[in-house]
């Protein structure tokens, strides 16, 4: 399998101060990795620093074949949804959607205009193209930043908690587009996420942080980390999920 | 510029035309397939674009071919698009899109009269706002003076400095210019006639009934109006105005009387440090233009300027500083839809205060004028 991320012995922290030290895995095309961990654990320390928004303190991040976050004058390479799916307030979701797509191709107007109304349509949101973010709810807004992020097709999505804060179906909903996206399109998914559910549900393999251990304390497929792990502090992760399920 | 990676062939007449689409179809280059796909089958009345030779399609590709389908269908032309095996028939049924029969009717022009009657509605609407927001405001003041203690005054200090002392040095700096050039214009005017004594009463009586409290109210404006529109606003967004209704916290005693009551306060002592650095503005004319003795501009300053003056000119500062807080915290917390949002409801305080300014101004001139004050 072909690596379209490389994450080579990172250290990444805040000011100089390391926050996590050694973490390296490779992410492969086509598949989907959950960075998972405890809130305050670097979770999203760690995808800015993949997407290029932070340096690293130590160790290198690596897209082969696809460039990287260092190019600043081609197209970015990537498609990022943040964690408030970080929206232009101002603009219709269409607006927002368009927004990288007359920025970075010589598409007319109205071209421009189907191919952000087709990514729309693909996240179910062809019907509120017209309204503004404060318009529409938490959910959609989450699924219209990733239309935003898939605008110029990248082969690779990060997406900072898709699911945080929305109701089990709409959470679902969201699980399943990834899936989508990833075996229908064969984009690659780096997820950051604590939600066992969607980890479950989506996840190829999980890279999993914990903030006292200072790095990766895991690293493997979900179902298999959940029954087979032998650090008590994965299972107690994933022991977690199955205490709310009996609930 | 690089190639677009795909190759298309047309073949067939106007009635039928078959389109071959081959090689990678993709975002990359999507402009010029966009531009070759639509003239190759613009004059035909049905036409079939054959996908059988696309090796990869992604999914701005996809989003292209459906719409050059989608704008013929529109037109009552027929299109299909065929062909599509393995990889490139996924993405294509992902991006899938029932055909559009109808073309969206364009747009109604808009029409004065209903124009006009857009911007009455908006004008009685927003009036509506104004008197709905002054009506809270009576109702908090009446619970605060009930029980002062509900009224938030934490952050007054903070209020009070970002207001007050951090202002006074722009302040002091654009009164004693005001001051100075006013004292410049009429010492040259006085001095052909002779009544190089008179700038003191000229000057005086400028700044303290007029000039000082206009230009220390629109400094405030520009500072502290401003502030309060963006940060309220900017809050409303936010949700947090709805946040602190639900916490049980009224926004006009916890937001609004408290910037009220600052500006009342704070404005008149700006105003009095206003009025003498403008005087001083108009001495340092008489002593270095006119040559006259400072001793006899404050002499002539205190023969025709008396406590009534400063006091018209402290009344006026006073309604001035509730004037700019009410109409910028009305204006913040009427913001709506995110950063522009802010920025208009911004721009917008800024202009009704200072609109709201010079209309009290020359209602206390009037007044005055018939109280002969």
């Amino acid at each position: 399998m072909t690596a379209v991320l490389e994450v080579r012995d990172l250290t990444i922290g805040h000011g100089g101060v390391p926050l996590l030290a050694g973490i390296g895995f490779d992410v492969a095309r086509g598949e989907v990795v959950a960075v998972l961990g405890g809130s305050g654990c670097g979770k999203s320390t760690l995808l800015r620093t993949l997407i290029g928004l932070q340096e690293p303190l130590a160790g290198s991040v690596h897209f082969p074949g696809i460039g990287g976050p260092e190019q600043a004058m081609s197209p970015p390479q990537f498609g990022v949804l943040f964690q408030s799916a970080a929206l232009f307030g101002s603009w219709t979701l269409l607006q927002n959607v368009m927004l990288p797509l007359q920025k970075w191709t010589l598409l007319p107007k109205d071209a421009a205009r189907a191919v952000a109304m087709a990514r729309l349509r693909l996240v179910g949101l062809e019907a509120a193209a017209d309204k503004l973010p404060s318009e529409v709810s938490g959910g959609m807004r989450k699924r219209a930043g990733i239309a935003r992020a898939l605008a110029l097709d990248p082969p690779i999505l990060f997406l900072d908690e898709p699911s945080a804060g929305l109701d089990p179906v709409t959470a679902a909903g969201l699980d399943q587009l990834i899936l989508t996206l990833a075996r229908g399109l064969s984009v690659t998914v780096v997820l950051v996420t604590h939600e066992l559910p969607s980890i479950l549900a989506v996840a190829d393999r999980c890279v999993m942080l914990d903030r006292q251990a200072g790095g990766v304390i895991a690293l493997g497929a979900p179902r298999e980390l959940a029954t087979h792990s032998d650090d008590p502090r994965v299972r107690a992760f994933f022991r977690r999920e199955a205490a709310s399920r009996t609930t | 510029m690089s190639s677009p990676g795909f190759r298309l062939t047309a073949s067939g007449g106007a009635g039928d035309r078959v389109v071959e689409l081959a090689g990678v179809v993709t975002l990359a280059g999507g402009a010029q397939l966009w531009r070759e796909l639509r003239d190759a089958v613009a004059a035909t009345d049905t036409a079939r674009i054959d996908l059988a030779g696309v090796e990869r399609l992604d999914g701005g590709g996809a989003a292209l071919l459906y719409a050059v389908r989608d704008e013929r269908v529109g037109r009552g032309r027929g299109c299909e698009l065929a062909g599509a095996t393995g990889d490139v028939a996924r993405v294509l049924e992902l991006y899938g899109s029932p055909p559009q029969p109808e073309p969206a009717p364009p747009p109604r022009p808009h029409a004065l009269l209903a124009d006009v009657g857009d911007v009455a509605h908006d004008l009685w609407r927003s009036w509506q706002a104004v008197f709905a927001f002054l009506g809270d405001l009576c109702w908090a003041l009446a619970r605060a003076v009930r029980q002062p203690r509900s009224v938030h005054l934490g952050e007054f200090g903070s209020l009070v400095e970002r207001a007050g002392t951090d202002g006074l040095p722009i302040i002091m700096l654009i009164n004693f210019l005001v001051g100075a050039i006013l004292g410049l214009q009429g010492a040259i005017q006085l001095h052909r006639f002779g009544g190089d004594q008179f700038l003191a009463s000229l000057v005086g009586l400028s700044v303290v009934r007029e000039l000082g409290p206009l230009m220390t109210a629109i400094l405030v404006t520009g500072r502290s109006g401003a502030a309060f529109a963006a940060e309220l606003g900017t809050m409303k967004v936010n949700e947090e105005i709805d946040a602190l209704r639900t916490l049980g916290q009224d926004p006009q005693r916890f937001l609004v009387l408290p910037r009220v009551l600052v500006l009342v306060l704070v404005l008149p002592v700006l105003t009095v440090v206003g009025d003498f650095l403008g005087t001083l503005g108009g001495m340092a004319i008489a002593v270095g233009y006119l040559q006259q003795p400072a001793v006899v501009y404050v002499q002539m300053f205190e023969l025709w300027v008396d406590m009534l003056d400063f006091g018209t000119g402290l009344m006026k500062s006073v309604v001035f500083g509730a004037a700019i807080a009410l109409v910028a915290c009305q204006r913040g917390l009427a913001a709506r839809g995110g950063a522009e949002g802010v920025g208009r409801s911004t721009t917008a305080a800024v202009v009704a205060v200072l609109f709201t300014l010079v209309a009290l101004d020359a209602a206390f001139t009037w007044i005055f004028s018939l109280l002969d004050w």
